[in-house]
């Protein structure tokens, strides 16, 4: 009979109940403080799925694997790092929300439905990364983007993010089919969906036909590289980052990305590690591509959004590099990278979304645009140098985590001898290193453009005055301490205390894990090391 | 006490500046005193702990590692916490320790536009533990880190301090950078997957600990992987170093860069190349070194004679000395390719005498620059007379950049010439003799830009750019004059401040040209050792035997630890 | 036999489902999403698979297109449309057509299960074996909430999110509330 093991899911059941007590309570309370008290349930639901993966990691440490549910779930060290990552970002949403909602004078039935949206999303990647079965993993991932299309379009007042939910949810439709059709191939080719048993029939070479088993692989490597916007499936990640509201494109690009990958490395590292020379080429070819296409896009971009979006593209290839490499430390490699990024991408993003509150009341077409982050430095220097240090890393500069996070996958890739895929990787990744240099030069050595403050801050003749020599934003710093009553209305719409914790929180995490990345790594390796 | 200085010393020595940058970040901005002192007495604490090293360095066994460090790191990528410093570093950690504390007083109330000390002197600090940690490092990973930490601060330094092209120099010294640790981290990762140290008695398979690998970990490696591998070194150090044609964001990084930023970076960043090749490139892979030689060779002599001829085109002083190091770095690199102890010992004694000079030279541009407001050389002039005691240090840097012999640039130029008349057995002596013909032009050529330079700047009288000095002055032309030209009194002599900066490397130029022994004594067993092939405790000599004989020599130790 | 269905089959799916995104009035768009429908329960019965068959039809034609007709229809499809002029031409012979190809369809699919029983029940999902010998109905229930019942229980999730989504995206403020809401917002904490 099957065993159903409750506590194995926990994480999940946190994830979900939370979600169901924030819906049912939001819609029994009538108070002013219902806000709050979403926000606060939803970050305790994410701290919830932290804990539920903390106790389950000593017990699986101690016990092994925990199957259950008729080997449909399984709760490893792979699943609870990915759920531990997804949990992470849902409590630092839940914490970042609340300045965007009041920005974007959003209602309270909305906000609440939001805070739900990402419990559930999370729900769903926690689904994927521990499922043992194929269907479950399509349920999961339906669970999954289904939750972040709606996020996508959740900006009612606009109709840029209805655009850009459209956009997501017809290419996530699009590609879940081809993810399906896959499995359905799959089944076909080895006679079951449950990924240990496609593993043993691989293994002992009695399955059903070679062909079927090819399109498979190959069908469900176009779904799920969609849903990771690997080249050449990206052409809607930079279209709908664009269009989203901020906050959930950070969700986006870090929670609902790392579980399309955790999808990939459970099924090729799992299941089909005994084909591995049927789909390293392709992982190959698209990880050079992703990397190469992601970070020649990005250069030319002018909307930060789309370059963060192109870069996301490209750090798709390096994540690819690891899974390529089709070994354990590959495979650990690929889900540190992971793990780093998420966070990078998460923290990138809600700066984003806190400049774009700095500039809200201001007629400019773009908020994103380039030149609004122009000396940042002088305007919020403390936003400015966390942003510069999660740009490093993103560039992967040392001492930060993103140094170790290339480290790792390319360190993997010369471990299997794949030298060329090595150096291309290098060469581009110094070419990406411009994009955020780029970004660097605007924020720190580009006198703000006095126009854009509502010529407020700086007068015109200021700049006059200093000689033919223009001023770097750094010695702006004082004029701009004594600025009006606007510029201190953005800062706090912008970001407000709780947004720059989040922040300098992750921050931290970025040099910290650069400078000691040891345990987590760690975590990452005996996450990989529970790989079938 | 000196249980204790050997297991932390080097960790304290290298990390007190970070932590003081740390701390000065976190003091509010309004406290500038409080913040200048601090970052002074740190700079000079971690020289005085240098010194403290120093004294307690075993000169006797200077080829051994000493104050050595070895704890986990990050286990799970196989780097480890490796400290250690020998005879190679020594003289570099002085020069560094020696640097910053004079570049931190040299700026006091001076600062570059657009001051903001607080996030300057950070930076210099946080700079000084990437330089340090460089030179100490004994892990290849631990190594990278602080090799690439250098490079934020100097960015943000030339970006934010510099002059008018400023983002453009200070992005083409990042990528630039960034380009060659790129291929070089893969080296370093092939190395790691490669190395085998079984068969060499040692108790590690894949390392990075520099130890083991120039103990014959990597004796094992076939030649053409070698050959790659020492490529990517190559790239790697040699965009730093800057040889020939990797050395175009030297003289923009130069000219855009602030005083202080010019003269850390000639003094110390481009060591960190040559230190690398020293250290880790030859050391590790003797038998790729000894085929690269013959390209380090032609491409040092190229910098050289490409560096001085740059010389006698410019206009910018800074750009000048700019374009001098490229000469210099050249003869360094010369040395380096001869691989014999001379060679190798008068390019490291190199290294620091172009840290002292050229960081001197920059110093003193910089002070020009303040007082002209302008390094055009066709407007200076006139120093000798404006401001004789300055002018005075500006000839005697000259003479020792061109390397007079009893002040220190000649001993960084002379052995080498000397050692490329006799390489290293396995290398070509008729091709190395060319190059020393070629060096020693060099030599000639490095005598004619300095002149030609002290001339325009220190001799005559300022041209006609600086009009606002002098209103109503007719401009001299000495030469035939018979009266000589009037001072100048808007321009001030040097300041007791410079004084303060500028006599400790005075003082070491001439005594270091004195008495050079003071670093060979230190050097020469180190690099003695380094140049030694140990495979297990067995030493082969295949760098003295002649290139067929070096093949099987190299093919031996191949088979043993195969 | 089988191959003849699903040929036949396959075929209409495919250019109804052309249909279903090429037709410009709405109506003709979901009677060909029918169409689709239909062939694809079709090609379930060649398979065996009777249930879902039966499934796909009462769900899919029987509930959920007949909502989108709904939909559509109060959405105003009054295009005042001549009824005079035939709205394709050839109607008449085209759904003489239509009935013949019905017809053979119909023929084709009992030719197919007259002979489908002869042979052992070979419908199963999943590879699950029939220890039993139960129909497929029972198997295809004891499948899901046994060897399924973890994907079976995440449509509850799926549902939620369905009704969340709906409901926010169709929400309006009213234009009170979302006044009151941001004074109270700018006035209070940030």
């Amino acid at each position: 009979m099957t065993t159903l093991n409750w506590g194995s899911i926990s994480s999940m059941l946190v994830l979900f109940g939370t979600a169901i007590l924030v819906v049912t309570v939001a819609s029994l309370i009538k108070s002013s403080k219902k806000d709050l008290l979403v926000q606060v349930m939803t970050a305790l639901g994410g701290l919830g799925g932290l804990a539920a993966v903390i106790i389950y990691w000593h017990r699986v440490s101690s016990d092994g694997a925990k199957l259950s549910f008729a080997d449909t779930v399984r709760i490893d060290h792979l699943a609870l790092f990915i759920i531990g990552v997804i949990s992470s970002i849902v409590f630092l949403s839940a914490l970042t929300l609340k300045s965007f909602f009041a920005r974007e004078k959003l209602f309270r039935a909305v906000t609440t439905e939001i805070y739900v949206l990402i419990l559930l999303s999370a729900t769903g990647g926690a689904i994927m990364a521990s499922a043992n079965d194929l269907i479950v993993l399509f349920m999961g991932l339906e669970v999954l983007s289904l939750a972040a299309y709606i996020l996508a379009a959740s900006n009612i007042r606009k109709a840029q993010s209805q655009e850009s939910g459209m956009k997501y949810f017809v290419i996530g439709a699009f590609a879940s089919g081809f993810f399906l059709y896959g499995i359905a191939l799959i089944y076909g080719a080895t006679g079951s969906t449950k990924l240990a048993q496609i593993s043993q029939k691989l293994v002992s070479g009695a399955f059903v036909d070679d062909g079927f088993l090819l399109g498979g692989i190959a069908l469900f490597l176009v779904g799920l590289l969609f849903k990771v916007s690997a080249v050449p499936f990206h052409v809607w990640t930079p279209d709908v980052y664009e269009g989203a509201p901020s906050p959930f494109v950070a969700f986006m690009s870090s929670a609902v990305k790392v579980a399309g990958f955790v999808a990939l490395i459970r099924v090729l590292g799992g299941a089909l590690i005994e084909s591995a020379a049927d789909w390293q080429p392709i992982i190959y070819a698209v990880s050079i591509a992703s990397m190469a296409v992601g970070t020649l896009a990005a250069l030319v971009q002018t909307n930060v959004k789309r370059i963060l979006a192109y870069s996301s593209i490209a750090h798709a290839g390096y994540i690819l590099i690891g899974i390529q490499a089709a070994t354990k430390d590959g495979f650990a490699a690929s889900l540190w990278y992971l793990a780093i990024y998420a966070m990078l991408a998460f923290a990138s993003f809600s700066i984003v979304a806190a400049r774009e509150g700095a500039i809200s009341g201001n007629s400019i077409n773009d908020p994103n645009h380039i030149d609004n982050y122009r000396g940042l430095a002088s305007k919020q220097p403390f936003l400015a140098v966390i942003f510069a240090i999660l740009l490093l890393a993103q560039a992967g500069v040392p001492p930060t985590s993103g140094f170790y996070a290339k480290f790792s996958v390319i360190s993997a890739v010369v471990d299997a001898r794949s030298y060329p895929l090595a150096i291309v990787a290098m060469i581009i990744a110094v070419a990406a290193a411009f994009i955020y240099i780029r970004l660097l030069i605007v924020m720190f050595f580009t006198p703000a453009d006095s126009s854009l403050l509502g010529g407020a801050t700086m007068s015109k003749t200021a700049f006059s005055k200093t000689t033919s020599k223009t001023m770097s934003p750094i010695t702006q710093l004082d004029a701009s301490e004594n600025s009006d009553a606007t510029f201190d209305k953005w800062k706090k719409l912008g970001a407000n205390k709780l947004n720059l914790a989040v922040l300098t929180l992750a921050a931290a995490f970025t040099i910290a894990m650069g400078v000691y990345p040891a345990p987590l790594l760690e975590l990452a390796q005996s996450a990989a090391q529970s790989l079938v | 006490m000196n249980q204790f200085l050997d297991d932390f010393g080097l960790s304290i020595m290298v990390f007190v500046p970070l932590i003081t940058g740390l701390i000065i970040m976190l003091i509010p901005r309004a406290k500038e005193e409080l913040i200048k002192q601090l970052a002074l007495g740190s700079s000079l604490a971690t020289l005085g702990w240098a010194i403290l090293l120093t004294v307690r360095f075993d000169i006797d066994n200077a080829s051994t590692l000493q104050f050595v460090v070895d704890t986990d790191w990050i286990t799970a990528i196989g780097s480890r916490y490796i400290m250690g410093i020998d005879g190679l570093a020594l003289p570099l950690i002085l020069l560094t320790t020696l640097i910053v504390p004079l570049c931190i007083i040299y700026s006091f109330n001076h600062w570059p536009e657009p001051a903001n000390p607080k996030s300057f002197l950070t930076l210099i600090l946080i700079l000084e533990t990437g330089m340090l940690g460089t030179f100490v490092a004994q892990d290849l990973i631990l190594f990278f880190v602080f090799f690439e930490v250098v490079l934020l601060p100097m960015y943000f330094m030339i970006g934010v301090w510099g002059g008018q092209n400023r983002r453009y120099a200070s992005l083409k010294f990042f990528l630039y950078t960034l380009f060659g640790s790129a291929l070089m981290l893969i080296s370093f990762l092939a190395l790691y997957f490669l190395a085998d140290g079984t068969a060499a008695g040692l108790d590690v398979v894949n390392t990075f600990d520099m130890r083991a690998l120039s103990d014959g970990a990597t004796g094992a490696i076939a030649r053409t992987s070698q050959l790659w591998i020492f490529a990517g070194m190559f790239l790697g150090f040699g965009v730093k170093v800057p040889i020939f044609p990797f050395h175009t964001w030297l003289p923009d990084a130069h000219t855009e860069a602030p005083t202080v930023g010019s003269v850390i970076l000639a003094a110390v960043l481009l060591k960190l190349g040559t230190y690398g090749f020293v250290r880790i490139a030859i050391p590790i892979l003797p038998e790729a070194a000894s085929a690269w030689a013959p390209v380090i060779g032609v491409l040092a002599v190229i910098g050289i004679i490409y560096g001085a001829l740059g010389c006698l085109a410019q206009k910018d002083l800074k750009r000048l000395i700019a374009f001098s190091s490229v000469a210099h770095m050249g003869f360094v690199m010369l040395g380096i390719a001869t691989l014999t102890n001379i060679g190798i010992t008068a390019a490291v004694f190199g290294m620091v005498a172009h840290g002292l000079i050229t960081g001197m030279l920059f110093f003193l541009a910089g002070s020009i620059k303040e007082r002209y407001h302008t390094l055009d050389m066709s407007k200076l002039g006139g120093l000798l007379t404006d401001a004789p005691r300055m002018g005075w240090v500006v000839a005697f840097c000259a003479m020792a950049s061109l390397g007079l012999p009893g002040l220190a640039g000649f001993w960084g130029e002379f052995p080498v010439i000397l050692a490329s008349y006799s390489p290293a057995a396995i290398l070509s002596e008729s091709m190395f003799r060319t190059f020393m013909v070629i060096a020693a032009v060099g030599t000639v050529l490095a005598a004619g830009y300095l002149l030609w330079m002290l001339q325009k700047a220190a001799f005559g009288t300022a041209g006609g750019g600086s009009v606002d000095l002098t209103p109503g002055a007719t401009p001299h032309n000495g030469d035939g004059d018979d009266h000589l030209p009037k001072a100048n009194t808007a321009i001030k002599d040097t300041t007791k401040r410079e004084w303060i900066a500028w006599a400790p490397l005075l003082v070491l130029i001439l005594g270091l040209g004195v008495y050079p022994r003071l670093v060979h004594e230190v050097v020469e067993p180190a690099t003695e050792k380094s140049l030694e092939i140990n495979v297990g405790n067995i030493k082969y000599d295949c760098l003295e035997l002649s290139p067929s004989s070096a093949t099987d020599c190299f093919n031996e130790i191949r088979n043993r630890n195969g | 036999m089988e191959t003849a269905v699903f040929i036949v089959a396959a075929i209409i799916t495919v250019l109804s489902a052309f249909g279903v995104i090429l037709a410009k009035n709405p109506v003709h768009s979901v009677l060909m999403l029918m169409a689709t429908l239909f062939a694809i329960a079709v090609l379930f019965v060649a398979q065996d698979a009777h249930f879902l068959a039966a499934v796909q039809i009462i769900v899919y034609a029987g509930a959920i297109v007949v909502l989108f007709l709904f939909v559509v229809m109060l959405l105003g499809v009054d295009l005042a449309e001549n009824l005079r002029v035939e709205p394709i031409g050839g109607q008449r012979p085209l759904a003489i057509g239509a009935t013949v190809a019905t017809a053979v369809l119909t023929i084709l699919l009992i030719i197919v299960a007259a002979s489908d029983s002869s042979k052992p029940e070979s419908g199963d999902l999943a590879g699950i074996t029939q220890e039993t010998g139960n129909t497929g109905v029972a198997n295809l229930g004891r499948v899901i909430f046994t060897d399924y019942v973890w994907a079976f229980e995440i449509i509850a999730a799926l549902l939620t999110i369905g009704v969340i989504g709906a409901v926010l995206l169709t929400r309006r403020a009213k234009q009170q509330e979302v006044e009151e809401e941001v004074v109270e917002k700018e006035g209070g904490q940030l």
